[in-house]
């Protein structure tokens, strides 16, 4: 059975009483953090089944032990009624399993040809690569899918969104029984999110099983025959998606109503000017960039991937060069442009990335939490160890972060606590502005809620919070003002209370 | 339905644009102005016998070059080349020594080159130790050890056989040194591998991104095991024809050898952080630096010298690229 869209018209013969892919008692866990806990996932030959929960419930888990990046803890795996044994992205690929996951997986610098090709080379004689037919079937491809773009182009120079539909079109390519999508409309334009969907329908009227990965309710209600919810790593439903509504979506999703989520306790924002950016551009990616956070406020930047949120994190906070702009901190410019100078003035940047620019694993929890405060503890050029430990105690207790001691490797906490220790960090150190780029990026639902009691109670202290997040509803439950951001301009900034779904993903594509 | 918007098809650069981007026309404008130049000031530059005689020269450096760009393309680094010249030449000369029969000396030296290969591949891709430490330490013990073998005293070749020796002063139709022949041979196949086999595209992968292509189902681990014996072997060739030349096995033999390679890999474009360059850029840096020191020499500036400008052309080179590879990325 060969997909395809390179030879259409062929009638693909799949026996639809035996499911595509079948499995059955997952289980994963990591260090600190269970996550998946006995999953089943059940997947037809010629359905659009989707998968559904929110960050942190075990979607990317699963689908990466289907694709053999990650081994199970527990549990099988069947495809047409047989056990599989998938060890390995191979094992994966040779079931004809196709995951287009979330981040590029693209070789930046080959041509866009051959990285549609990169599972298996089509060779001729005597075993050489036929550049010829990569070039001449990628275009084919590209054509029959309606999309429009030089095979012959080096994939690195491409946007992020068109990269995203080489990975989509790579999946085509091959011969595939089960095809799975992780958030694949997460950097597209309403224009190429319909073009997906075609695409993805095609390959269902193909006998083809899809998993379709995603937290956006509407895009599921168009696409799905088929809903399962997953939260905390536990399966919660799974059912014909004539069976729910918006509401039970989300009923299931989150377990509980979502105002509970966002307990706000701070009061009004002040008017105290905080953090004034103006004109601020950088060379890859902003593009005159100007606002003001005022202290005690929550000021959220939305934007779809790619939108610049995360370069102007890194930007006003003095990581990264900037080609013109000014930056002010409590009226004080951030000159020279760096952090150690950010970190004077006060302002300083909770990750999105916590495992590679925050944290250092293999050091304990006090060490991480003391870093940038070392000066503080510090007599006569040695750090004072017991006020250190006791600073940090302070921070452990009030934060509630759970940890089995001071001493435990940070790297062994679940990622609220990691989060915790590293806005411990930060508020050691004294700061008036600070910047959060997807605060509750790979944390469980559960310990989430804590780190928004947590931002609502840094604004009542009177910092200024510079949130970054791809998260509607964390925007809409925290920000005292949003920020919407578009190819790396600042399309629209609203308080919350004119804010809606639609204006801000309006202003989010442009 | 139309897809991509039209601009992205017209912001590619115009054909001159790439072509002028293309490292090998830079690099081989670079030989020519070289080569150029030092025919105008040095005496008996450009004659056939020096330009041949550079070619051979050149043929050690070009040969485990090869070895040392695919390593590197796969994102490792291999400085045990030189230190491997001097120990495979001793199995070769004592084996022939022993046996007089060229073809038993050299399939001694392959095994163990292919040993050497083999311990650096497995201690990096799949004891998972830094390749420039591994082959750093691989390079000290095998000098350590010619050291104590020979007792700092050359093994000279007793048994001349005339197969062996045509490898050092033999031409091909008189004109061209075998040892240039052989590396110029190597060179084409394996810049065939690279471009024209799934083998050779799946080391780009890996060196360019090595997870992405152990999703594409490559098995990283063995793609770069399989680089490094790669390299021991062609080094095993460079120390065959360099043993020929200095008609003895030298404890000494291919002292700093992989630097000069290193240097001569990277100022053809091969980039240390993987995935990218090509066997024809490193070959033009190895010509451009071998003419360079000729033709230094021809002038009569002292040795000291060609090293200092050596050193700068490499900082320079890498730094014009650095440039231009951050002003592609900021445009």
């Amino acid at each position: 059975m060969s997909v395809d869209f390179l030879h259409p018209g062929e009638t693909v013969a799949v026996d639809k009483s035996v499911p595509a892919l079948e499995m059955r008692g997952i289980g994963k866990r990591f260090p600190g953090v269970v996550a998946l806990d006995n999953v089943d996932l059940t997947l037809e030959p010629g359905k659009i089944h989707a998968l559904m929960g929110e960050n942190g419930a075990g979607k990317s888990t699963l689908i990466k032990i289907m694709a053999g990046v990650y081994g199970k803890d527990a549990g099988t795996i069947s495809l047409r009624g047989r056990e599989a044994d998938i060890k390995s992205p191979r094992d994966s690929l040779k079931e004809g399993i196709k995951v287009v996951f979330q981040e590029i997986a693209l070789i930046a610098e080959f041509s866009v040809a051959e990285n549609i090709f990169l599972e298996g080379y089509p060779t001729g004689k005597g075993g050489s690569i036929d550049w010829k037919k990569i070039r001449a079937d990628a275009a084919a491809l590209f054509k029959r899918i309606g999309f429009n773009v030089d095979p012959a182009a080096r994939t690195g120079s491409l946007p992020v969104s068109q990269q995203q539909m080489v990975e989509i079109a790579r999946a085509l390519a091959h011969e595939a029984r089960v095809v799975v999508m992780d958030e694949p409309t997460s950097s597209l334009t309403p224009n190429e999110v319909s073009l997906l969907f075609t695409v993805i329908r095609r390959l269902a009227a193909l006998g083809i099983a899809v998993l379709y990965v995603s937290h956006k309710l509407d895009e599921v209600f168009e696409i799905a025959d088929t809903v399962t919810v997953l939260r905390d790593g536990r399966h919660v439903s799974t059912r014909p998606i004539g069976q729910h509504t918006n509401d039970t979506l989300i009923q299931d999703m989150i377990g509980r109503r979502i105002e509970n989520l966002f307990p706000r306790k701070r009061g009004a924002p002040g008017s105290k000017v905080a953090l004034s950016v103006e004109g601020l551009s950088t060379a890859k990616k902003l593009k005159d960039v100007s606002f003001e956070a005022h202290a005690g406020e929550v000021l959220g930047f939305f934007g779809l991937m790619g939108a610049g949120r995360t370069e102007l994190a890194k930007a006003i906070v003095g990581y990264d060069p900037i080609t013109s702009g000014a930056i002010s901190v409590d009226g004080c410019r951030l000159l020279p442009h760096e952090t150690h100078t950010g970190v004077r003035l006060g302002i300083g940047l909770l990750t999105e990335d916590r495992k590679s620019e925050g944290l250092m694993g293999e050091l304990p929890v006090y060490q991480n939490a003391s870093l940038a405060s070392l000066g503080a503890f510090a007599r006569m050029g040695f750090v004072d160890k017991v006020s250190e430990r006791k600073a940090v105690q302070d921070y452990v207790d009030r934060f509630r972060i759970r940890t089995p001691s001071l001493f435990q490797q940070v790297k062994n906490l679940s990622g609220g606590n990691q989060q915790k220790v590293l806005i411990s960090r930060w508020l050691m150190r004294g700061l008036k502005v600070i910047v959060v780029d997807e605060p509750t990026r790979g944390i469980d639902v559960g310990a989430k809620s804590e780190i928004f009691a947590l931002i609502d109670r840094l604004a009542g202290e009177g910092l200024a919070v510079v949130m970054m997040t791809s998260e509607m509803p964390e925007l809409l439950g925290l920000a005292d003002r949003i920020a919407v951001m578009c190819e790396g301009r600042l399309t629209a900034i609203m308080p919350r209370d004119e804010a809606t779904q639609e204006n801000i993903l309006n202003a989010a594509i442009g | 339905m139309s897809l991509a918007s039209t601009d992205t098809m017209k912001a590619g650069p115009s054909m001159l644009a790439r072509l002028v981007a293309r490292q090998e026309l830079a690099l081989l404008l670079c030989l020519i102005l070289v080569i150029a130049f030092f025919s105008f000031t040095a005496e008996n530059f450009f004659s056939v016998r020096n330009i041949t005689n550079v070619l051979g020269q050149a043929s050690l450096a070009l040969t485990a070059g090869i070895g040392c760009a695919i390593v590197f393309i796969s994102g490792e680094v291999d400085i045990s080349i030189g230190s491997l010249l001097a120990t495979i030449a001793l199995p070769l000369i004592i084996i022939m020594n022993d046996t007089n029969s060229l073809v038993l000396g050299i399939s001694g030296a392959l095994l163990f080159g292919l040993i050497i290969g083999v311990v650096n591949g497995y201690l990096t891709a799949y004891a998972g130790i830094n390749s420039l430490i591994v082959t750093l330490g691989t390079m000290f013990i095998m000098r350590g050890g010619v050291y104590l073998y020979t007792g700092q005293r050359a093994i000279p070749d007793d048994a001349a056989l005339d197969s062996f020796i045509a490898l050092s002063d033999g031409r091909l139709f008189n004109v061209v040194p075998y040892s240039a022949v052989i590396a110029i041979v190597l060179l084409a196949v394996f810049a065939y591998v690279m471009q024209h086999r799934p083998f050779g595209r799946q080391i780009y992968a890996v060196g360019g991104n090595p997870e992405v292509a152990r999703l594409a189902g490559y098995d990283v681990r063995r793609v770069k095991f399989t680089c490094f014996i790669i390299s021991a072997l062609l080094a095993t060739v460079a120390g065959i024809i360099l043993a020929a030349r200095v008609g003895s096995a030298q404890h000494t033999a291919g002292l700093n050898f992989e630097f000069q390679v290193v240097a001569a890999t990277v100022l053809g474009g091969v980039s240390l952080a993987g995935g990218i360059g090509s066997l024809t850029g490193m070959a033009l840096g190895v010509l451009i630096l071998q003419f360079l020191s000729n033709g230094l020499r021809g002038l009569g500036l002292p040795t000291e010298w060609q090293l200092v400008i050596t050193g700068m052309i490499i900082i320079a080179a890498v730094a014009f690229d650095e440039a231009k590879r951050r002003r592609a990325i900021g445009g």
